[in-house]
């Protein structure tokens, strides 16, 4: 075990000098893959350091207030969206990652995905049997569980209702959560430490075994030497995440990239590191479809755990389709109203029943047609990362079914009106009126896009001039340097990617330990 | 109106109009470079209202951005009985501070576009309005509004995104506006009821493929959560109630 002093979180925004280390391993992110790797790496005796953008929020500083939040605890203060504003993207940027804010859904990778990586991208060793023991342990470690159908929340209650009338198949959602007040502020932070995200969990054990975590520490540049990362350069940021002019340099024997699908291939970019055009590349997203029902009764969204019921009835559509999954969003009014179609009086009267307001949400699983290339993470010449994404026709039918089947589940349900997320909102009362939204415009901007599941962009794969890590993660011009993160995924998942980052990150973590340990 | 159709397809250089062919129209969020060609104020007045009157001092935006901003939140949220006005809410000083949170090359972008918006020339060439937006009937607002909703280049649609999410996150942002959509805020939290660091608690294997069928998954016991307090009334958030015992983790030194 480490000889070293005990493990801390460091602001970096107060450091006054510059620092350096030399531990063993730099992880640069504490989200779902770098706080598991952290934290296993720890606990077999290296000395780690975590590099963080964002700050560290224990319960006690957290605010129930989306004003705070979205500011405070999201990446680009809450303004992260594709270059063209069409696909809203909403991603963490804290001690803990998107799993600070996230809404604790926790699925297993379902296996068929597994054999498709396998299959189509030659990922070796990666499959059902290897993951099952560190999923099983991440399910115990986060105490994820299923979510009791008696106190699933009205809003969830709707999507089980309504998909138990059409009778297409339905589950409720295991979630990471622990002593839960089933309050329905996940996605400001949990303020009574219930949710077992990794701030609370897997960093708190790296820090346990001798960790220390930069907050506000943002890595910026990989400095190469012959085949290795001989240092990571970050900035210390200030708490509204302006640059303090302090440095913190990490020179490490292993370097793990783990600021998901958008940081970890902005940080090798913006470090030249592209050796075979694929950083960047195949980034996915699960571009999401809302509907909004209003009923005779309170619903009130904003209250109760966000996400507890999930239907795959439409995952699979067959050959040259894409599939899609249904599940139910929050409503508070800042999340909403920014999300909503139109403005105006239309707007306002919708807002205005917001407490009678159902929110559920189509998930199009992206990345698994053959020709499907999914978006694009660059650097812009003033330095900003640049998101694109242009979706596909294939993506936009996907959406429609999602939204009509949302729709179809809200009516079953007794919504009294359906509103789609169109500039020109559909308004369905009945049935017959969900065919309306066939002629509705499906196209960017004219109806709301949203993503809180991006992925890919350091694609795992067997061939280095397609992929960007190999099967272990590593990247495969690199000796020293592995991605363990949402980004090494070579599609979409088909479901929400949380636990599969947790699994593979426990999995990783071996291989990188016996790499170069 | 002839003049108007015939200078949108032939003459004059505007956001989204030669997307993908002129170069230095790729703008990041918003764009810049109509403000060079027609910037001028000699179309129209503008009515830019005194600081003081904004709530300003700001941090980015200028008087002019600021009125802008504030005239658009006044037709994106129209009067209605119980919501307040932008104004109740301090709008322009809220949007300020969201600005004020981004990089710099994206403030300067959206203070073009803020710009932008609210320019004669634009108004002229592209909705044959002859005014500034300020300057604007309430009709004309809304068709200016419009116009740049349902265009049909998609750089001024991203704009019109652009400017309806800084307005409406400042203004539904506020709790003064949690009466008027029902929203009765946060919960009083029991934080002395909150968990001490349990035990690991061994959760049962479960299905990886997700389920189909219906039904609760059998096997693991799911958790129960705690009985939610009732909601209170609306409240300003300022403090957020006891701290949970938690890990001493000193913060701040030196490394």
């Amino acid at each position: 075990m480490s000889e070293s002093a005990p493990g801390r979180i460091v602001d970096a925004a107060e450091l006054r000098r510059d620092a350096e280390e030399t531990p063993d391993v730099c992880v640069v992110g504490s989200g779902a893959g770098g706080a598991v790797v952290a934290a296993r790496l720890a606990a077999r005796g290296l000395r780690v350091v975590v590099l963080e953008e964002g700050g560290y929020y224990p319960p006690e500083k957290v605010k129930m207030d989306e004003a705070w939040a979205f500011p405070a605890l999201y990446q680009e203060h809450g303004q992260r969206a594709t270059a063209d504003l069409s696909i809203t993207v909403l991603q963490g940027r804290a001690v803990g990652g998107s799993t600070l804010v996230n809404w604790t859904t926790s699925f297993r990778t379902p296996p068929r995905v597994l054999r498709h990586w396998a299959e189509v991208y030659g990922v070796s060793g990666l499959d059902e049997k290897a993951l099952e023991p560190h999923f099983q342990a991440v399910e115990e470690r986060l105490h994820i569980g299923p979510w009791p159908l008696e106190v699933v929340n009205a809003n969830n209650r709707v999507l089980w209702e309504g998909a138990g009338r059409l009778s297409w198949d339905r589950e409720v959602i295991h979630r990471n959560v622990f002593g839960c007040q089933n309050l329905g502020y996940c996605g400001t932070a949990c303020p009574v430490g219930a949710k077992q995200s990794m701030d609370q969990t897997y960093v708190q054990d790296a820090v346990r075994d001798g960790a220390r975590v930069y907050a506000h520490a943002r890595a910026v540049r990989l400095e190469k030497s012959g085949k290795r990362i001989a240092a990571v350069q970050a900035q210390a940021l200030d708490s509204s995440g302006k640059p303090t002019g302090r440095k913190v340099t990490v020179r490490s024997r292993l370097v793990v990239l783990s600021g998901g699908a958008i940081n970890s291939p902005q940080l090798l970019l913006r470090s030249g590191y592209d050796p075979s055009g694929r950083v960047g590349r195949r980034t996915f997203l699960h571009p999401v479809v809302a509907s909004a029902a209003i009923f005779p009764d309170k619903v009130e969204a904003f209250y109760g755990a966000p996400q507890s019921v999930a239907s795959h009835h439409f995952a699979d559509r067959g050959r040259g389709k894409v599939g899609f999954f249904l599940e139910a969003a929050p409503a508070q009014p800042l999340l909403i109203a920014t999300s909503l179609g139109g403005f105006g009086a239309l707007h306002e009267e919708q807002m205005s029943r917001l407490a009678y307001a159902n929110g559920l949400i189509a998930l199009s699983i992206d990345g698994f047609l053959p020709e499907e290339e999914g978006g694009t993470v660059s650097i812009r010449s003033d330095g900003r990362v640049r998101l694109d994404y242009p979706i596909r026709p294939e993506i936009w039918e996907a959406l429609r079914e999602g939204n009509k089947a949302l729709a179809r589940v809200q009516l079953a349900a007794g919504a009294s009106v359906v509103y789609s997320f169109h500039e020109n909102p559909v308004v369905m009362r009945t049935e017959s009126d969900v065919a309306l939204l066939d002629r509705a415009p499906w196209e960017p901007l004219r109806v709301g896009v949203f993503s809180a599941h991006a992925m890919g962009g350091c694609a795992m794969g067997r061939d280095p001039e397609k992929s960007v890590v190999d099967s272990r993660l590593k990247l495969h011009w690199l000796d020293n340097v592995w991605v363990v993160d949402g980004s090494v995924f070579p599609t979409g998942l088909g479901v929400n990617p949380q636990e599969t980052i947790f699994g593979i990150a426990h999995w990783a973590a071996d291989h990188i330990a016996s790499a170069g340990g | 109106m002839w003049r108007r159709g015939r200078y949108r397809r032939e003459r004059i250089l505007l956001p989204g109009e030669h997307e993908g062919r002129r170069g230095f129209l790729k703008w990041g969020l918003a764009g810049t470079a109509l403000l060079a060609v027609g910037g001028g104020t000699w179309l129209a007045t503008r009515r830019t209202r005194p600081l003081p009157a904004l709530g300003g001092p700001f941090q980015v935006l200028s008087p002019l951005e600021a009125t802008v901003l504030l005239t658009l939140a006044e037709r994106l949220v129209p009067p209605r009985e119980g919501f307040p006005r932008p104004m109740d809410v301090d709008l322009p000083r809220r949007a300020d501070a969201v600005v004020a949170l981004a990089p710099e090359a994206t403030q300067n972008e959206l203070r073009q576009l803020v710009r932008l918006f609210d320019n004669a020339l634009t108004g002229f060439l592209l909705d044959g309005q002859f005014h500034t937006f300020t300057d604007s009937t309430l009709e004309q607002q809304d068709a200016r509004i419009a116009a740049w909703q349902t265009s049909r280049y998609a750089l001024r649609r991203t704009g019109y995104k652009a400017l309806k999410k800084i307005v409406y996150a400042a203004y539904y942002g506020s709790p003064k506006v949690w009466p008027a959509v029902g929203y009765p805020g946060p919960p009083p939290l029991d934080a002395s009821e909150r968990p001490q660091e349990p035990a690991p608690k061994r959760a049962e294997a479960r299905h990886a493929e997700p389920k189909r069928g219906e039904g609760a998954p059998e096997g693991a016991a799911p958790q129960r959560p705690r009985p939610r307090p009732a909601a209170p009334a609306p409240r300003e958030l300022e403090e957020i109630p006891a701290p949970r015992s938690g890990m001493d983790l000193p913060q701040g030194g030196k490394p």
